[in-house]
Order: structure tokens, then sequence, then C-alpha cells
């Protein structure tokens, strides 16, 4: 036995201790999960009273259908851009704030306030601020009449969505990078540069290396939570709309599932869904974790 | 000994009890000035007598209310009585989770009740599934002030009118002469009942399952296009074209001059409009050529949920009978603009004096477009997943204002993508038969 399992002197201790917890994932997650994939192999009638096998019909007839593919793209969309940026900005922010420029500090912890923001909270906002007629950029639609309209361009709408999402994941992103950056040793920056290397050099050879795994953390976080998170965001600026070019896999189940009364075809997605993101991130510890240098 | 006396007074009491208060509670899902119509209600129900106590909880919106119902039920801890929209009847009548109302209610005069609000909610063989409660129907709403500014003298009672009067408000500089928000309700349902078109095969459902959608086919895909057109022309604007962002507010506001808009919203408009505007409010605009016939009963009934104790029905039937009275029918009226559902209404409205008072614009005018003369298409839309097919409809129709597709291939495209739900429905209730 190694020395580690001596830690607890009651062999069920540890157990009950983690029972609790357990018990909560199994009730809210595992039930669920689990419902869901059940459901999936069922037409099931909302009100209970009959359900029909049908095997992997439901899948067959969600994976054939357009508007599930077209929804899974926009969500593929949404996941790289609304996540590479939600740690690019952050990173930038960082690396300025980790500097001693001026205002840095008071910019650290205003940066991290919105974190106490809901979703929703932040949906409504920015569809405050984006809103054609009273928003941010209502004056260039005096000038071009039309340009920015989020309620008919599909387009217009996404980008807000991104935007809202990007915002929304500064915080969080921005004290785990800030963390990184802050315990790469002076010593470090001084031998820099010395050497010769500027601020720019500094960037690149020093610091985005150092922090290789923080960066890999958020970055693996975002991917999974843009997919999830952008529920509460679509629920409340777009509503999926218009013309569904923000129906994300996430808001297609839950209207589906809970507007249409079609809980098989919502089930069904889910499962799907949740494969893809255990795929998601299992690539990104096989292909790109390995790549980085946890050793300093 | 003992145990006996101790048997007969818990007999007793659970005697006393069954004859006693039934705690009842009633889930709705009206928010503003439906919700406190709603509980308004409510209180008058529980101070009216003490036999029985209803309980009134909100929910929110008709689709979180069934949501809720749906997961209440499978858990088994639902409420009695339960209010549902019109888009979910085929849902509730197939579910096997509701008792029709006829059956719990058998004494009721429901012939009294006008035909419009019945139809909806009948079974195949005339039988009333649920209570209609707040009942709405389409109805074209205009600002008077600003037509008359703009030169109309006569409010439109036709498309072409409607354009034409447009056309005026637009020259005369109006920059939002007509508004809609392009809901699935408004310019597909109503229009084609009223245009005596169906919207899919079978009668639009009633004759059985295996309907099939036929929106794409009939003169609803020329009036859709039509708004298309007109939209482009700057004559009708959408929710987003507004700067309200809804087409009510901007409506209320008087940014816009004319929508379509249900009977349900009256109250907020007429008082949005004290003081500032003159509303009117009449039969929604048909094409010429075209004869009318009745528009369909929007809004939401009342149903009875199944497996609960005799003592809540009873309480559930009493609230019912004070719901259907007159008076209390006035009041919701007079506090919200939806429209009254049975026959004697009119009458005590007249009797009470008040048959002109702006409160009940909505009720003579209301009743009048529901009565017209039907057809076997006009009865009501009993399709399966059709909550999901608005949503179809919108999505595809969206994709048409903005441009993407002709509103042709829309709705095309919204013919195969609901087509497709109705099989599933079908399948998934395999072998139960439309009731």
């Amino acid at each position: 036995m190694s020395s580690d399992s001596n830690l607890f002197s009651n062999r069920w201790l540890p157990v009950l201790l983690v029972a609790p917890f357990m018990l909560l994932i199994a009730v809210f997650f595992y039930a669920p999960v689990f419902q869901a994939f059940y459901w999936s192999f069922f037409l099931e009638q909302p009100f209970g009273g009959g359900s029909i096998f049908v095997g992997w019909e439901n899948f067959a007839r969600v994976l054939s259908d357009s508007e599930f593919w077209e929804a899974a793209w926009r969500t593929i969309i949404f996941m790289v851009t609304a996540s590479s940026l939600a740690v690019a900005v952050p990173l930038i922010l960082a690396v300025a704030a980790d500097r001693k420029i001026h205002m840095s500090l008071p910019a650290r912890n205003v940066l991290v306030w919105p974190k106490g923001v809901a979703g929703a909270s932040i949906g409504v906002v920015f569809a405050f601020i984006f809103n054609p007629f009273v928003g941010v950029l209502a004056p260039l639609n005096n000038s071009f009449p039309g340009i920015w309209a989020p309620g008919i361009d599909g387009t217009d709408a996404f980008i807000t969505l991104v935007a809202a999402h990007v915002w929304g994941g500064i915080p969080f992103n921005f004290v785990i990078i800030l963390a990184g950056l802050q315990s790469i040793p002076r010593t470090m920056h001084q031998a820099a540069a010395m050497d010769g290397a500027g601020p720019w050099r500094r960037i690149f050879d020093v610091q985005l290396p150092l922090i290789m795994p923080q960066l890999f953390l958020t970055l693996v976080l975002e991917f999974t939570e843009s997919v999830t998170s952008a529920f509460a965001l679509i629920d409340t600026i777009t509503d999926g709309g218009p013309g569904g070019a923000t129906t994300l896999l996430v808001y297609k189940i839950y209207v589906d599932g809970f507007s249409g009364y079609d809980l098989s075809g919502a089930s069904t997605q889910t499962a799907i869904l949740m494969v893809f993101v255990i795929i998601l991130t299992a690539a990104q510890f096989l292909f790109l974790g390995r790549r980085i240098n946890y050793e300093r | 000994m003992k145990i006996s006396t101790l048997a007969a007074a818990t007999a007793l009491m659970t005697v006393a009890h069954a004859v006693q208060a039934a705690d009842i509670e009633f889930w709705y899902g009206n928010t503003g000035n439906v919700e406190t119509a709603i509980k308004a209600e409510c209180d008058a129900f529980n101070a009216a007598q003490s036999k029985h106590h209803v309980t009134c909880v909100g929910q929110g919106s008709y689709e979180v209310s069934m949501q809720k119902a749906i997961a209440a039920y499978r858990s088994h801890n639902y409420p009695v009585l339960i209010q549902f929209f019109d888009a979910g009847t085929l849902d509730l009548m197939l579910s096997d989770a509701v008792v029709p109302v006829q059956d719990i209610l058998p004494d009721v005069k429901w012939n009294s009740y006008i035909a419009g609000a019945r139809a909806y909610y009948e079974t195949s063989g005339g039988k009333l599934f649920s209570q209609p409660y707040n009942a709405s129907t389409l109805l074209f709403y205009t600002n008077k002030t600003e037509l008359e500014k703009a030169g109309i003298a006569k409010i439109p009672t036709t498309w072409e009118e409607v354009i034409d009067a447009a056309r005026k408000l637009k020259a005369a500089g109006h920059a939002c002469p007509f508004v809609t928000d392009g809901d699935t309700w408004r310019v597909l349902e109503q229009f084609s009942a009223r245009h005596g078109l169906p919207i899919a095969s079978k009668h639009n459902g009633y004759d059985g399952l295996d309907a099939e959608y036929v929106l794409n086919t009939t003169f609803a895909a020329k009036h859709l296009t039509n708004l298309v057109e007109w939209r482009k022309e700057g004559l009708v604007k959408l929710n987003a074209d507004t700067k309200a962002g809804n087409y009510t507010a901007a409506f209320n506001a008087g940014e816009c001059a004319m929508m379509e808009g249900s009977s349900g919203s009256y109250a907020a408009s007429a008082k949005a409009f004290e003081g500032k505007y003159e509303i009117t409010v009449g039969m929604a605009p048909m094409y010429q050529g075209y004869e009318r016939h009745n528009t369909l009963v929007g809004g939401a009934s009342i149903y009875v949920m199944k497996g609960r104790d005799q003592s809540e029905v009873d309480g559930a039937k009493a609230f019912l009978d004070f719901l259907r009275q007159p008076e209390q029918q006035m009041a919701l009226t007079a506090a919200t603009g939806y429209v009254p559902v049975t026959n004697d209404v009119l009458d005590a409205i007249a009797k009470s004096g008040e048959g002109n008072s702006t409160k009940y614009a909505t009720a003579a005018i209301g009743i009048k477009s529901m009565n017209q003369p039907r057809t076997e298409d006009s009865r009501g839309i009993r399709l399966g997943f059709y909550v999901q097919f608005r949503e179809v409809f919108m999505e595809e129709t969206q994709k048409a204002f903005a441009g993407e597709q002709t509103m042709q291939a829309a709705l095309d495209r919204a013919k195969a993508r609901g087509d497709e739900l109705l099989r599933r429905f079908e399948k998934t209730y395999k072998g139960v038969k439309l009731p």
C-alpha cells in the first residue's frame, strides 16, 4: 500500500465525504443523461401513457435532417469564433495588465467584476446595446439605413451573440491567464531583456510559451462551455432567430423538447450533442494537451 | 369497542373532509393586465362561497405552463384545473391526462357557447373537451387620428384598401403604415380560416392524424408573397423594423398606424391611446372577391385533469360554473379585450346599459367575426406537434422576409418539414383514435 491511502484511518470516511457530492451529480447529471439516452430509442408521448421502441430510428432521422446539421454547423462556427475570441481578448488584456502600466491595478479589478453577471442579464444588456435604433450602432444606421439589423439579418444577430459571449467570458479567462503571467519569474523577463529581446519578442518567446497550460485550460473550458452556455444569450437576445440564424444545437434541443413537446427528438439530439462534446474534449487532450509542457 | 369508535370518528372526519372545502389549484399562463383580471376572478370566486377554495398560479406563459403541466403530470403531482392555449389542443386531447369537460358537467347548456369558440375544442362528435375561457380572435386595429391626418376617411376593410391607405400614409411621411410580427396565428391560421382556405388536408386534421400540409398551394401563399413585396415597398413593417421592436408596442406608441392583432391586446392599446389618438377596431381585412368566413378562436381554454378526488372535481366544477357566468365574462372582457364565449353575455352587456362603452368594444365585433359562415376548414386546427410547426413556419418565412429565399420556397420548406412532424406525431400516437 502506498502512503497516500493512509491519509484516512477509516476506509469508509473518504467514501462518506464524497458521497453527498456524488449523490448530487447522480441526481442532476447521470439520471437525466440516462433518461435522455433512454428516450432517444423511443417515441415518447409528452404526457406519458405510451412509448414505442424504435431502436436507432430517432438517430437515423435526426442525422438525416438538414436542420440538425445546419444547427450543428452553426454551433461549430460559434464555438470556434466565440471561444477563440474569448481567449484572445482576455489574453491581450492580461498581457497589458501584467505590465506595470498606468491604471493596470484598478483595471484588473474592473475586468473581473463581470464574472458576477448572469448570462441572461448579459443577454438583456447586449440586446439593448446592439439594438439598431437605440444601441451604439444606431448612428451607423442613420447614415446607411438598414446596415445593422440584427432582427432581420442573421449574420448581424450572430455577431451580437458572439460579442456577448466573448464579453461574458472575459473575467474568468482573464484571471486564469493573468495568474499564469504573474507566476513567470521576473528574472526571465530580465534575462530576455538583457539578451536584447524587445517587449513583443518577450511576449512570443517568453510569456506565451510559459502560459501554455493556462491557455490550454481556458481554451478547453471555452470550447465546451460555448456549446452549452450560449443558451441564456440566445434565449434573451435572439430567440434563435431571425430565420433560425442563431439556433445553435443547445437552443434547438430546448425548443424541440420544451416548446414542441417532442421529447424523443430532443433527447436524441441531446445524446448526439453530448457525444460530440466528449469527443471534442478528448481530442483536445489527445492532440493539443500532449504538446503542452507543464514543467517550468 | 374503543377501536370501533375510533374508526367511526375517522370515517366521520373523512366524510366531513369530503363534503368540506376542496382546495384546488388552477394554473394559467398569462401575464400583465390579463393576469390581474384572472387573479381578480379567483378572489371573487373565493369570496363568493366558502365551500371551495381555488389557488390560481401564474406560470409566466402558455408554453411554460404546458411544460410544467407535462412534468407535473408525469410525476403525478398536478393541479386540478389548467389553462392551455389553442395550439396545444390535440396534444391535450390525445394525452389521456384530461377529462372532457362535457363529461364532468353534463347538465350545462353547452350550446349557449358561441359556435366559433366551441369548434376548436370539440371532439369530432361535437363534445366539448375543455371550457373556453379567455377567447380571443384576430381583429384589425387602426389609429384613426393618423389615418385622417393622411386624408383617409374610410377605415379599410379589404387588403386592397389597407394597402391603398398604407401608400397614402407613406406618401404623407408616415414611417410605419402597417405593422405585423408575421406570427403563424395571424398571417396564416386566421387568414386561411376567414378566406375559407385549409392549411392542411383532412380539414386541418379533424378527420384523422394522416393529414398533410397544403398551405403552400392555397391563396395564403399569394398573400404571404404580397407581404414580402409590401415590406420592400415600405408599407408593411415587422417587429424588428420598428423602434419599439414589438408590433403591438409600436402600434400603441403611435409609431405604426394599422395592425392586425388579437382582441386580447385591445385594453392595452386603448389605454395607451387615451387622450392622444382615436382607436378603431374591426374585423380583419379580406381580399376582394373572397367570401368572408369565421376567424378562429385564439387565447386559451380550461381543462380538468384526470385522476383527482371527487371533492376536488366538485371544486373544479364550481369554479368553472362561476367563470361561465355572464358577469364574470363581462369583467374579463372589460379588463382585457378578450371576447365573451357564451351568447347570453352580449344580452347582459346590452342590459347593463354600457353596450357602447369602449371597454366592451371587442365583444360584439369579436363574436361577429367568429360567427361568420363556416366551412369544414375553418373549425380550427387539429394537427400534431403544431407548436413546433409554428416555429418552423416562423423560421422559414423570416428567411423569406430577409430575402434569403422566396416566400414560395419558404412555404414549400415549411410544408416538407411540417409533414415530417405530422408523420412522427402519427407514429408516436400509433393506434390512438382522434376523439
